[in-house]
């Protein structure tokens, strides 16, 4: 997967951006593998899950995986409404990697294995991944207002302060990278305060710490792919896909891998989402009311934006790409490529 | 075109009472007669303008308590003023307006508007299987803000015992006919780490809710979606933004995990749901215009039903 190097000024895209408005709601991007559920969530008991306003349900029998479009005891009753995005089977596609189950949402021809995104931190077959990595959050906004959260740099400074740390720095740079079918962005940091969370559980006695944070988002199944690593410190892998319930509501299973941080860090750092959440919750519901119509009131950016109006821009054109028909993926993009350098993985 | 609304529980109509009820904001009287049948005159005598309701049923039909006039319940007629000489008549034009009356499943309907009545009847979708809850009042807010909340936060107009219903919705509201269909997650409280917590709500609430009319339905599923409540709740609009509410509803025998204060409360006869009539107006005017918008944007879409459908295919949308 080559990337495109920034176009160089933020401000650029903050324009491009600016011409129309940013409607994200209806945004419904199809062909692409969703992690809808944990692997180890899901047994002989149906368990509903939701994409797109879609219900997906899960099981097993006879150590088998289904993933279907009705209730398993209403599967044959049912079958005849079965809908275009299980060929009429009324079963979706469904692979299991990295600890997760991901059924595919769109024209099941088009579902191959190797259009699921690399996550190159978790065993690919899912074994070994503890549970108390394994936190299932939810976001009150559609699924790309939560993704923009997450891209978003300077709220995080404010809002979690509590938990994260504030936005003192010595230095703080961020890049941004993207294809058609991905952003990356980059933030590197100098002597920040440590971060709460850290310090006070994870060990680290430092009053200052460096951060090199990759963040790479994948766009139509919004699996945001994290690697915030800490000197002193470790980093904190982490997998968040925002799996869009409908046009008000996200799930999110994460995978925090804090397999490798000291001891308590590694078993409560994980829990931290739920402070987190909350408090990106307290924004995004009354926000994601506010993005349903277009407005001339357009929203204004800072140069700190720059990666979140990349992923407007991005997003905007891939869904007028399906609009005109063309689901494809382009010759930039190869989801199941080796990330690791991306991410600056160490060894 | 006219249509079918709710207006009493069809017990709360007996004797020689009649009773007084509003729909669409219009005053009604609905009594019955002698046989059982059941009518609804406007409540409005035309001599006089006093209200029909508080006078008795006669043989005749509703007598008015001021000077007399009684009406006629299916046709509205006047068929006697008191006093009249045995030669004179009563001219045929004395009458009040009557609305076709029909019952079902323990409502008592009224159809209003134009047209022929429609032969199914909101309430006929509603069948009790267990000991029912039934009961009516005015709620302190707007019918249309009633519907609209039913979806956006139902948490606000009904509850269940023991149970924290979530404002996690699934997916979007879904059509059925002239209704829209929205499930949320819902916990059991004091069981488990909280509706924030879980992996997978333990319960679902299911609200259906009109596009016209008032006839909602609001159900307690168990995680397999088995139902534990089902209430019907029929709204409509009453005077000064208010909103007239009438239901039955009933806990349903079930093998489904319920949680210790479920089951106490059944043990004690506690009624499994609670419909509020003061409703907290805060509580109401923090919730986001959510899945109701979806109501708002189905009620003003002139396309019929088949014009609606988008092929699958085609549902990729910016």
């Amino acid at each position: 997967m080559s990337e495109v190097p920034m176009m160089d000024a933020a401000g650029r895209e903050a324009e491009a951006t600016s011409k129309r408005d940013w409607v994200p709601i209806n945004l419904d991007l199809r062909d692409t593998w969703f992690p809808v559920a944990y692997s180890a969530d899901i047994g002989e008991r149906a368990v509903r899950r939701i994409v797109h306003a879609q219900d997906v349900y899960l099981w097993r029998d006879g150590g088998r995986l289904y993933a279907a479009e009705f209730r398993p005891d209403r599967l044959e009753a049912m079958r005849a409404g079965a809908s275009a995005f299980t060929n009429g089977s009324g079963f979706y596609p469904a692979v299991e990697r990295y600890g997760y189950i991901w059924t595919w949402y769109g024209n099941p021809d088009n579902a191959h294995e190797e259009l699921i995104p690399n996550i190159p931190f978790l065993p690919p077959d899912g074994q070994g991944i503890p549970r108390y990595t394994q936190r299932a959050v939810r976001f009150d906004a559609a699924s790309p207002l939560s993704v923009e959260n997450l891209i978003d740099l300077t709220h995080a400074d404010f809002l979690h302060a509590n938990a994260i740390g504030d936005s003192q720095s010595e230095n703080d740079v961020v890049e941004v990278h993207s294809t058609s079918e991905t952003v990356t962005r980059i933030r590197n940091v100098t002597r920040k305060s440590v971060a709460p969370v850290m310090r006070w559980i994870g060990g680290v006695r430092a009053q200052y710490q460096d951060l090199r944070a990759v963040l790479h988002v994948h766009l139509r199944n919004n699996v945001c792919i994290s690697y915030p690593n800490f000197t002193p410190g470790y980093p904190i892998p982490n997998v968040q896909p925002f799996v869009p319930v409908g046009k008000h509501r996200s799930r999110v299973d994460q995978t925090n891998y804090t397999v490798h941080a000291p001891a308590p860090f590694r078993w409560l750092m994980p829990r931290i989402s739920y402070v987190i959440q909350p408090q990106d919750n307290s924004v995004l519901r009354p926000q994601n009311a506010r993005y349903f119509e277009s407005t001339e009131r357009r929203d204004l950016s800072s140069r700190f934006d720059g990666p979140g109006n990349r992923y407007r821009l991005l997003m905007v054109r891939l869904a007028e790409r399906q609009q005109r028909g063309d689901f494809g993926y382009g010759a930039d993009a190869d989801p199941s490529a080796d990330i690791s350098a991306v991410l600056g993985m160490r060894g | 075109m006219g249509r079918w609304w709710v207006v009493a529980l069809s017990e709360a109509v007996h004797g020689d009472k009649a009773l007084a009820v509003t729909c669409e904001g219009e005053q009604l009287a609905v009594f019955r007669d002698g046989k059982g049948a059941v009518f609804a005159l406007e409540d409005r005598c035309p001599h006089r303008r006093v209200p029909l309701s508080p006078g008795p049923v006669k043989a005749g039909g509703l007598q008015c308590p001021y000077h007399g006039w009684t009406f006629d319940g299916a046709t509205g007629l006047c068929n006697d003023i008191p006093n009249l000489r045995r030669d004179e008549r009563v001219p045929a034009r004395y009458a009040v307006r009557a609305f076709p009356a029909a019952e079902a499943n323990g409502f008592i309907h009224v159809w209003r508007g134009a047209g022929t009545p429609a032969a199914v009847l909101p309430g006929a979708s509603y069948r009790a299987a267990g000991r029912e809850q039934t009961g009516s009042a005015v709620a302190n807010i707007a019918f249309e803000q009633y519907l609209d909340v039913m979806l956006d936060g139902p948490e606000c107009l009904v509850s269940f015992p023991g149970v924290h219903i979530t404002d996690f919705f699934l997916g979007d509201p879904r059509r059925d006919g002239e209704h829209l269909v929205l499930d949320r997650g819902a916990v059991w409280k004091c069981k488990g780490n909280g509706p924030a917590f879980v992996r997978d709500h333990s319960l679902w609430v299911r609200t259906r809710v009109p596009l016209r009319g008032g006839d909602i339905r609001v159900e307690l599923l168990s995680a397999d979606e088995e139902p534990l409540v089902t209430i019907f709740i029929a709204a409509s609009e009453n005077r000064r933004g208010t909103t007239s509410l009438v239901w039955r509803g009933f806990r349903h025998a079930t093998a489904a995990p319920l949680s210790w204060r479920w089951r106490m409360a059944r043990a004690i006869g506690r009624a499994p749901f609670a419909i509020f009539p003061h409703i907290d107006g805060a509580a109401v005017a923090a919730l986001e215009v959510a899945p109701s918008r979806d109501r708002r944007l189905a009620k003003t879409d002139a396309r019929t039903p088949a014009e609606r459908v988008v092929p699958v295919q085609e549902r990729c949308a910016v």
